[in-house]
């Protein structure tokens, strides 16, 4: 669900002084967040399918401001706002890169002030990850129909066949899409290691489709000098999440078959894939520590949400807690700055799924303050 | 046009058309008055769906979704669609998958008369099913009493072409009615998109319903027999969202083949015993396809839907002594669902409705009352196999007490009580990673007390002296409580969802209507006003901070004024509906805030010998509105009608 690029790209420097969102007020959260050279911390709400109702939050850690539908009050020619399900945000330099899943958008914005600087269509786009050139966007347009740009980058439909997923590549300089590559079966999270490019493919249509109604287990390895698929590797089936460590290791997460696999964390190392950890449904990084929460039985509605932080270097899980204080549906997870749990943590919860959720910021386990966000808030990043 | 004031008047002009309905009256007065009732075959030009008809009465809110092939369905006193039975001549149109019955599939070409019953309806023999509705709806159609037809074209906005022709004959003892009915519409039309104006794109329809009917009587009793055949394919133009330039809204398109056949027969067998046997065989076949090749943004769905049922209920009533009457209901039904969409459990089920009811009827003091029982079984097995069998048998005791008062011929005080249950669909249980098979009924509790006066005519005479006035006033005041109520929400795992038992709503709410008319000898008029309050509040997890809010779709405020005018060969009719804001989730914030909407249509009709000529204009001020958030209603568009009585 985060982009590996999240914690490896969040270090900027500050913003400038007159940036266009200054005059923009929300709830005011007392910040005594210690994020050293952070200037915001974007959660994009995903919304309902169909609802048009996703929304771009930021705190400003200046002076704590916490503001909620920031894009559709900073681009107000923008009728539609975001779009329909927002299923990704990155930073690249001062720019966010926002993946609208139901509007075929990647929409860039400037993270300086959220104005509008390119809406880029793909395909029901799913996640994004970046090299210096490019920006790289999972796809499941594969599954339904291949198609290609014409002069004025509008999608024109050529064929209907193919059935599986693609990686587009965009430039980003010149914010048009630069050619495309045939992935696995609905491709999820994708992760950048040196010149590699790796996508966790899930199968989550294929599941539902004959012949065989089955996910898929593979990770694409993607050669981004040749932008052609090297090789895959098998792991286990429904991939979501994968990222990379400072030390090349791959570590992604599984969502199962809700049958009789459970969800999981997993490394590959080489071609061969490991298990890490059992339960793994909302997942992040940083610092070479995988966050995960979980719970015990995913098939039970009301088991409480399970929290543990995976390092990296010491080959071991350093922190397990069965729960954080007055979570209802934990759907997406920020720790920015600490080895385990004990520092800093954000939580967004979903509450119902249907209406606004909540942000919820920890100092260690300790609940500090909860702010109002849009309908299912998902995914953090920094600048 | 649809208020019993009209009718009424109407009926003294067409005194035949409901000579028909019973042959077998009712041997113990009724305790409760339908809310609502229209008979279609007086209204010079009715609307085209029976949805429009529903849409005016107190109490009710249509969801639609837009256009001739969008759905709608009726949420009658904020209980939800499921809650209401829709019958078509007394037998339950039902839909074990979803519970939904699109309103917008029924012409009222097809049927007689619409009406409303809040509490039980509480006639000799009813069946159990409809002890066992929250709140129903009847259609019904009336048998031919002399030889003739209706032939009616009808064109118009969007690329609309509607045809259909009813042929009936009378053999005696015998009557058979056959009617056939086309319906094309393009779907197209312009809608505001915030500063531009976009194109309602793939709504387009086409329908054909061939309908059978027999009807008959013997000593005693009468029979019916109905083959109905219901084809169509239409699109679905999806909700209006952000979409990237060159990617369609939706190429979803779905074809339906509903058939069914059903018959009952009603015999007075002594002066005391009664009974009436019903059957109902129902084929429901539907092909949803998302046409992916046409939309890279579409879910690659190609499925095919099955539902098959088999019913037959047996009602017997008997008199004890003049006023006192018991009637005891017993209904089977069975309900399959294949299809072949992956992971599909295909399920069955046997449900067994009773009802044991009796009624005291004086004619100034009624009592009605019953206890109704449901049983459902269910089994399901699955293409891979690994589902269990538990949580297979649900039931539910239903009880209900209803009063009526009458201290004068003009004054009536009633009041009822009830409790009702419906099962968990198909999709509740089944649905593939998502439905639950733990789940229990949901109830809803319902207490209401009316007022009904009709200050200057006691009740609806098939007769009068020229120049009569008639008048009626109605009110009613209600508190219902929808417990248990099956919503989704998503599980541990934040991938996967479930249906839970978890929602609770509590609704308060006052219908108003007052209705007059006035009959001369070459002029009548006749006008209603209708007003419904309903706070329906969220109350299932106090902990929410949505908890005590008004939940979606259900404004405070509703209500329609309706007038009609005939004179001579002219006859034309004004409704406007009026709809107060709304929000479109349980969060009651500005971002889900749906405003206040009004829509007026009018027609016109001439009749000259047997032709009848109309034109309706309908949301006459272009009012741009939505009901269900994300699909724009129309704006301004017409009809011609012409219509041949032979």
């Amino acid at each position: 669900m985060l982009a590996a690029a999240l914690c490896l790209c969040a270090c900027q420097p500050s913003g400038e002084e007159n940036d266009k969102d200054k005059t923009l007020t929300g709830e005011k959260v007392p910040v005594d967040v210690d994020l050293h050279g952070v200037n915001k911390v974007f959660l994009l709400n995903e919304g309902q399918m169909g609802s048009n109702n996703a929304t771009l939050d930021f705190l400003r850690l200046a002076d704590g401001n916490y503001i909620t539908g920031a894009f559709k009050k900073m681009n107000p020619d923008e009728g539609g706002g975001l779009g329909d399900v927002g299923n990704d945000i990155a930073i690249k330099g001062n720019e966010a890169w926002i993946v609208v899943n139901n509007s075929g958008i990647v929409e860039v914005i400037s993270a300086r002030d959220e104005t509008h600087i390119a809406a880029i269509p793909v395909p029901t786009p799913r996640n994004i990850a970046f090299d210096d050139k490019y920006a790289y966007v999972s796809s499941w347009a594969g599954a339904y129909v291949t198609g290609s740009y014409d002069e004025s980058f509008n999608y024109v439909i050529t064929d209907s066949k193919n059935p599986k997923g693609q990686v587009y590549r965009i430039d980003l300089k010149t914010k048009k899409v630069d050619g495309s590559v045939e992935v696995g079966y609905q491709p999820e999270g994708l992760a950048y290691y040196e010149g590699k490019l790796y996508v966790a493919n899930s199968g989550g249509v294929s599941c539902q489709l004959p012949p065989d109604y089955a996910y898929d287990n593979t990770v694409s390895v993607i050669d981004c000098a040749s932008f052609k698929v090297e090789h895959t590797i098998a792991v286990a089936p429904n991939l979501k999440s994968v990222f990379a460590s400072t030390d090349g290791r791959i570590y992604v997460t599984t969502m199962g078959n809700y049958y009789d696999v459970h969800s999981g964390l997993y490394v590959i190392e080489g071609t061969k894939a490991g298990k890490v950890a059992d339960y793994v449904s909302v997942a992040s990084i940083c610092a070479d520590v995988v966050f995960c929460i979980g719970a015990e039985n995913e098939f039970d509605w009301n088991s409480p949400g399970e929290y543990f932080a995976w390092s990296c270097k010491a080959g071991k899980q350093t922190f397990h807690n069965f729960n954080f204080q007055g979570i209802v549906k934990p759907y997406g997870l920020l720790v920015p700055d600490s080895a385990d749990f004990t520092a800093d943590v954000f939580i967004a919860d979903a509450g119902d799924y249907f209406n606004p959720g909540t942000l919820h910021y920890y100092r260690g386990v300790e609940h500090k303050w909860s702010v109002t966000t849009g309908v299912c808030p998902a995914h953090f990043a920094i600048w | 046009m649809i208020s019993i004031a009209l009718t009424a008047l109407l009926l003294i002009q067409q005194p035949d058309t409901l000579a028909g309905v019973t042959v077998t009256a009712d041997r113990v007065l009724p305790v409760l008055k339908p809310v609502e009732e229209v008979f279609l075959p007086a209204i010079k030009a009715p609307p085209v769906q029976v949805a429009d008809v529903l849409r005016r009465f107190t109490g009710i809110q249509v969801k639609d979704y837009g256009g001739a092939g969008g759905l709608k369905t009726v949420n009658v006193r904020s209980l939800g669609s499921e809650h209401v039975g829709i019958f078509m001549d007394g037998i339950q149109i039902d839909n074990a998958q979803n519970m939904q019955v699109d309103l917008g599939r029924f012409s009222t070409d097809a049927i007689g008369s619409v009406s409303l019953y809040n509490g039980n309806k509480a006639r000799q023999l009813q069946t159990a099913k409809e002890y066992a509705a929250g709140a129903a709806v009847y259609l019904e159609s009336f048998r031919p009493v002399a030889d003739g037809g209706v032939a009616r074209l009808r064109g118009g906005s969007f690329e609309t072409v509607q045809s259909s022709l009813q042929l009936d004959k009378v053999f005696g003892r015998v009557a058979v009615r056959a009617a056939a009915e086309y319906l094309y519409s393009g779907g197209r039309y312009k809608f505001p998109y915030y500063d531009t104006t976009l194109v309602r794109e793939n709504g387009d329809i086409r329908s054909l319903r061939l309908d059978g009917q027999v009807f008959g009587t013997v000593r005693g009793g009468e029979w019916r027999m109905r083959l109905y055949s219901y084809g169509s394919e239409r699109g679905y133009p999806g909700p209006v969202i952000r979409r990237a330039a060159g990617f369609p809204f939706s190429a979803e398109r779905q074809a339906d083949q509903d058939a069914f056949v059903q018959g009952s027969w009603r015999q007075d067998w002594t002066s005391a015993y009664s009974t009436a046997m019903r059957f109902k065989l129902a084929d429901n076949y539907t092909h949803y396809n998302t046409h992916a090749e046409k939309n890279p943004m579409t879910l690659p769905y190609d499925i095919h839907y099955r539902q098959r049922s088999a019913y037959v209920s047996l009602a017997q009533s008997l008199v004890l002594s003049g006023p006192w009457s018991v009637d005891l209901a017993t209904d089977l039904q069975y309900n399959t669902l294949d299809s072949d969409v992956g992971q599909f459990v295909s399920p069955c089920r046997t449900t067994f409705n009773g009802a044991l009811a009796t009624r005291y009827a004086l004619e100034r003091l009624r009592l009605g009352a019953h206890l109704a029982w449901l049983g459902a079984w269910d089994t399901y097995g699955s293409r891979a196999g690994g589902f269990t069998r538990e949580n297979s048998f649900r039931s539910a005791w239903m009880p209900s007490l209803s009063v009526s008062w009458l201290p004068t011929s003009a004054l009536e005080l009633s009041a009822f009580a009830k409790r009702t249950y419906r099962l968990p669909t198909f999709n509740d249980l089944y649905y593939a990673i998502m439905g639950n098979s733990a789940l229990i009924p949901e109830s809803a509790t319902q207490y209401c007390l009316s007022l009904r006066a009709s200050p200057l005519s006691s009740r609806p005479r098939p007769s009068g002296p020229r120049g009569e006035i008639s008048t009626e006033f109605l009110a009613s005041a209600y508190y219902n409580r929808v417990a248990n109520k099956i919503v989704a929400i998503p599980t541990a795992s934040q991938f996967r969802w479930t249906m839970l038992n978890i929602g609770i709503a509590d609704i308060i709410g006052l219908d108003l209507k007052a209705s007059g008319s006035y009959q001369a000898d070459d002029f009548a008029a006749s006008a209603a006003l209708r007003y419904t309050f309903q706070q329906a509040l969220d109350h299932s997890d106090p902990e929410s901070r949505t908890y005590g809010n008004q939940i979606p779709y259900i404004p405070l405020h509703s209500g329609s004024i309706d007038f009609s005018l005939a004179w001579r060969s002219w006859n034309f009719i004004w409704n406007t509906l009026l709809t107060g804001h709304r929000w479109s989730r349980t969060a009651n914030i500005p971002d889900y805030y749906l405003p206040p909407w009004s829509t007026t249509d009018v027609s016109l009709a001439y009749t000259k010998k047997l032709l009848t000529l109309s034109l309706g204009v309908n949301n006459l001020f272009n009012h741009r509105y939505q009901i269900i958030q994300g699909y724009p209603m129309p704006g301004t568009n017409a009809f011609l009608t012409v219509t041949l009585h032979f």
